[in-house]
Parts: C-alpha cells; sequence; structure tokens
C-alpha cells in the first residue's frame, strides 16, 4: 500500500462522470445513454475500490478515462458475441469513428456540447430537460435529482426512462444541429439552461448547498456553450446573468442561515470576481444580435451589482429595462418587480396601488411574494394594522421556511408596534 | 493465521451517485489501512460474465446468473488468527450495509 496520497477534488467523480457519459455516448449514439451511464457507474465502483487500496493515482481523470475506453472494448466484443442470437445492436455500425481519438480534450468537450444539445432537445419536455442534464451531464443521482427539483425518487425515475425511450424511439442524432437549425436549438438550449439556474436560484428548497450546485452546473454549461458559440451573443448574455445573480448567493442569508433582504444585504460580500466576470460577459454580448431577454436581465443584474449602494441604485434606469422586458416576455412575475420599483422612483403610496391592481392577477395566485411585498410597504408607512393581514396571508402561502421565518419575525414586531399604541 | 474469502453479493453500490462513491472511499481507505497486514488483497467482479455448465453445453453469456441480490460483486482476501476473529473483521468493513458478506476459509492452512 502507497502511502497517503493527495485529497481528492471535490465533486471529482461527479464532474468526470458527466464528461465520461458523453463520450461514451457518443460512441454508442443517443439510443444508448442508459448503457454509457451504466459503463461509467461500473467504471467509478472500480475507482472507488482501485484507489481505496492502492491510493489516488497521478492523474485521477486519465485514469478513468482509459477504464472506461477498456470497459467500452469489452462491451463491444460481448455485443459481437451476442450478435449471433440477437439482432445486432445499432452502435456496431455507428462505431466507426476512432475510439481513442474521442477521448482526447478537445473531443470530450464536443461531446459534452452533444450532450447539452440531446438532453434540451426540444420534444422532451421542460421538465425532462432539466432532469436529464442534472443526470447525465452534472452527474447527479436520482435522489439527488429529486432533493433538487423537490420531487420524489420514482417521480424522477419515471421521467428519466421516458426522456431515454422517447430518444430512443425518435432516434435522436448525438451531435450539434446543423447550421439550418442551430439558432432555434441554441435557443432551446439557453432556455433549458435559464430555468436550470432558476430552478437553483428561487428554489423555496431549504437547502443552501443544492441550491447553489444547481447554479453552478447551470454556470458551468452555459459557459461551455458560449465558448463554443460565440457568434450568439445570446449565450454571453445568459451567462452575465448567471454571473451576476450568483455573485450575490451567499450574502442572500446570514450566518444562522436567514435570508437577508435585498436592501440590507452587506454588498461588500458580494463577489467581485463574478461580478466583474459579468461585466465582461455583458460587453462581449452587445453583438449586431436582436436584444434578448437575457440582454435586459443581465443589464438589470448589472444596475443592481454595481450601485454603490442600495439608495444609489438608478432605479429609473432599471424601471424602463422592466418595462422593456414585459413587452418581449409579457409575465405576472415582471409586472410584479415593476410594480415594487415604483417604490423607488414614485414612492410607496403608488406602489402600493400598483400592486393592489396585481392581486386580480391570477398569475399571481398564490404567489407569496405579493402580499410579502405589501406587508412590508404597508410596515414601512408604520401602517401596521393594515399589514398584518398581507403578511399573514404571504405565511399561508408556501414560503421556504428561511422566508416564513422573516415574515414570523415582522408579523411579530407589527403586533409589538400595534400593542405600544 | 488462516486466509478467509469474504464474498461480497448485491448490486449495492450500482444506485450510488458518484457523489456518494466518492464519499464512501474515505471509509473504505480507513478500513484497508486498519486491517494492514491482515488484508491480502481483493477485487470487484462485473455483473456479466459467462457461465459454462460443461463441455457439450453452450456457454450461457447473457448473466447476472442469478437474482440480483446474489450477485457477486467482488471479493476481498484475508488473514486471520480463526473464523471468529475473521467474521469480527468482517463486520467493521463499509460495505456491510451495501453488500452481503459471505466469510468462508481457504480449505488448507498457508505454510509457512
Amino acid at each position: 500500500m502507497k502511502g497517503e496520497s493527495a485529497q481528492m477534488v471535490d465533486h471529482l467523480f461527479r464532474t468526470e462522470y458527466g464528461k465520461l457519459v458523453a463520450t461514451l455516448t457518443r460512441i454508442f449514439g443517443a439510443s444508448y445513454i442508459q448503457l454509457a451511464e451504466d459503463i461509467v457507474q461500473e467504471t467509478l465502483i472500480t475507482a472507488l475500490n482501485n484507489w481505496g487500496v492502492n491510493g489516488l493515482p497521478q492523474n485521477p481523470s486519465g485514469w478513468l478515462m482509459q477504464v472506461a475506453k477498456r470497459k467500452v472494448f469489452n462491451e463491444i466484443k460481448r455485443n459481437k458475441m451476442k450478435a449471433t442470437h440477437h439482432e445486432a445492436h445499432q452502435y456496431l455500425q455507428d462505431a466507426h469513428a476512432d475510439i481513442d481519438q474521442i477521448f482526447l480534450e478537445n473531443e470530450i468537450v464536443d461531446s459534452q456540447l452533444r450532450m447539452i444539445f440531446t438532453c434540451c432537445h426540444p420534444s422532451l419536455s421542460v421538465e425532462s430537460q432539466i432532469a436529464l442534464t442534472l443526470k447525465t451531464l452534472c452527474g447527479f443521482g436520482v435522489r439527488e435529482v429529486a432533493n433538487a427539483l423537490l420531487s420524489t425518487e420514482s417521480t424522477i425515475n419515471k421521467r428519466l426512462y421516458r426522456a431515454k425511450l422517447s430518444i430512443r424511439t425518435s432516434n435522436l442524432a448525438f451531435n450539434v444541429p446543423a447550421a439550418a437549425e442551430l439558432t432555434a436549438r441554441l435557443d432551446a438550449v439557453a432556455l433549458s439552461l435559464y430555468l436550470l439556474y432558476n430552478e437553483g436560484y428561487n428554489s423555496t428548497l431549504d437547502d443552501n448547498l443544492i441550491q447553489k450546485d444547481l447554479c453552478l452546473e447551470a454556470l458551468r454549461l452555459c459557459k461551455l456553450m458560449a465558448d463554443h458559440f460565440d457568434q450568439y451573443p445570446k449565450l454571453y448574455a445568459l451567462l452575465s446573468l448567471m454571473c451576476f445573480h450568483t455573485a450575490r448567493f451567499d450574502a442572500r442569508l446570514d450566518v444562522h442561515g436567514a435570508i437577508v433582504l435585498f436592501e440590507d444585504q452587506d454588498r461588500s460580500q458580494w463577489n467581485k470576481e463574478l461580478i466583474n466576470k459579468g461585466v465582461q460577459y455583458l460587453q462581449k454580448s452587445m453583438g449586431t444580435e436582436q436584444l434578448s431577454t437575457y440582454h435586459i436581465e443581465a443589464q438589470i443584474a448589472a444596475e443592481h451589482c454595481l450601485a454603490p449602494n442600495f439608495e444609489q441604485t438608478d432605479w429609473t434606469s432599471i424601471y424602463k429595462l422592466y418595462e422593456l422586458l414585459a413587452k418581449l416576455k409579457p409575465n405576472p412575475i415582471i409586472a410584479l418587480n415593476l410594480a415594487i420599483i415604483k417604490s423607488k422612483t414614485e414612492g410607496l403610496e403608488s406602489s402600493l396601488k400598483a400592486l393592489e391592481a396585481l392581486q386580480l392577477d391570477k398569475g399571481l395566485d398564490n404567489y407569496h411574494l405579493l402580499p410579502a411585498t405589501q406587508g412590508v410597504f404597508l410596515m414601512k408607512l408604520e401602517q401596521y394594522q393594515q399589514a398584518l393581514p398581507f403578511l399573514e396571508q404571504a405565511l399561508k402561502q408556501k414560503p421556504s421556511s428561511a422566508e416564513g421565518f422573516v415574515l414570523k419575525t415582522k408579523i411579530e414586531f407589527c403586533k409589538e408596534k400595534l400593542r405600544d399604541q | 493465521m488462516q486466509e478467509f474469502l469474504m464474498i461480497l453479493k448485491g448490486d449495492g453500490m450500482n444506485h450510488l451517485s458518484p457523489d456518494e462513491l466518492q464519499n464512501i472511499m474515505g471509509e473504505y481507505k480507513a478500513w484497508v489501512s486498519t486491517l494492514g497486514e491482515k488484508y491480502l488483497g481483493g477485487q470487484r467482479l462485473e455483473d456479466q460474465g459467462v457461465l459454462i455448465k460443461d463441455k457439450g453445453i453452450p456457454p450461457q453469456t447473457d448473466g447476472p446468473f442469478l437474482e440480483s441480490k446474489e450477485i457477486i460483486a467482488g471479493y476481498f482476501l484475508i488473514q486471520a488468527v480463526d473464523l471468529e476473529e475473521a467474521t469480527l473483521l468482517a463486520k467493521t468493513s463499509p460495505h456491510l450495509g451495501l453488500y452481503h458478506i459471505e466469510l468462508r476459509p481457504i480449505a488448507f492452512p498457508k505454510m509457512t
């Protein structure tokens, strides 16, 4: 037995899983994602057993790749043996590419891009796209996918099974789409990554680590795409947006895990490196292309991140950006944001009027942030009696437990004020 | 000292996520290092192989050949004073919980 070797990189298995599954799927074809996953799983278990005894190899990634490659050759051989009594698998004909070549670094990136396009294929439901992306590209286990998406293992298993079946029956090619359909397919990928990111950022999940994991994975895949398709500025806009939001991630919670409201956040805790990257990517995204919603959202996030403090934020610009966004993507959450920003540009009363009008919007039914905002604004006006029912309503509408805690504190505060009066 | 074969049965690790597998490695490493000299070797077996029953019967290649809980996942060779000590060692294995362990003494004691 060798001496204690170097510590293993965090999530090494998870990262390598994603790379290897993409590589093996390229060898076998999109219909055989499951086979690729099984072989990679087997590779990781082999590594666990071997490294547990012998210590870490010099180059862990290279080691995994070698073992996976050997298992691929075995699988192909075994399949040839079976071919006498079963129909030969499609991949025997398809495995024309030089397998060694496919394991080279730049080819691995290429395989991952193909996998992103396959997972985010428009023929799959968005829910399936996200689950499949997390499972195959990000190396999450089924239980971890279920936790991250607030679902159950059996639901996720069914979803994954159906997605793979659909890929097989429609015989999807494992490739980067041709020029004619590339723009539309890139749009689909961008949307899927955007939703994956939001799943993490806006989740009502209580586990902050899982939330951040989802955001970082979405960011990683988006960077992979943006760097490769640099003629599509939309991807850089999305990447920029993700950087700005992620920069604020840790400041959202205090040391006790309680939510820190945006205006109270300690801006020195915002990640400057990520903000700088956000700015760089935003500049790169300024092409000749039409302005996308990602561009506008990134600009809004930039306004926030670059403002010296909450009060000196350029609310007028942000309001205009939101108006533009509402035109491109009419949706009740954006309407809610517009109404909230009115408190800065026109004052609390005017904002409360706009918020009241939104109570009729079906899209905001049961959305706790509407009554929560109304409650908080009424508190600012010292109308504690009026604020209470809104805060209590928000508490009933399934906030996360951290949000619930904030609401309860506010309710107590109102009650105390009313007692004192 | 006598040698013992620890046979691991079940498909225990097939459903673990990459993160979970990576986390188990630490326990596994610690176990092997506590065994020290008593650890002689071990390997994981792939689920599929060939079953040859007799010369005249065509080999069976589909596998796994048994119910999944009976799949032989791997083995360890350890040495211990007697079956009692070997049992104690096997009981400390991090594989328990994921696998069943069948402990069998090697029939011929090692000649030294």
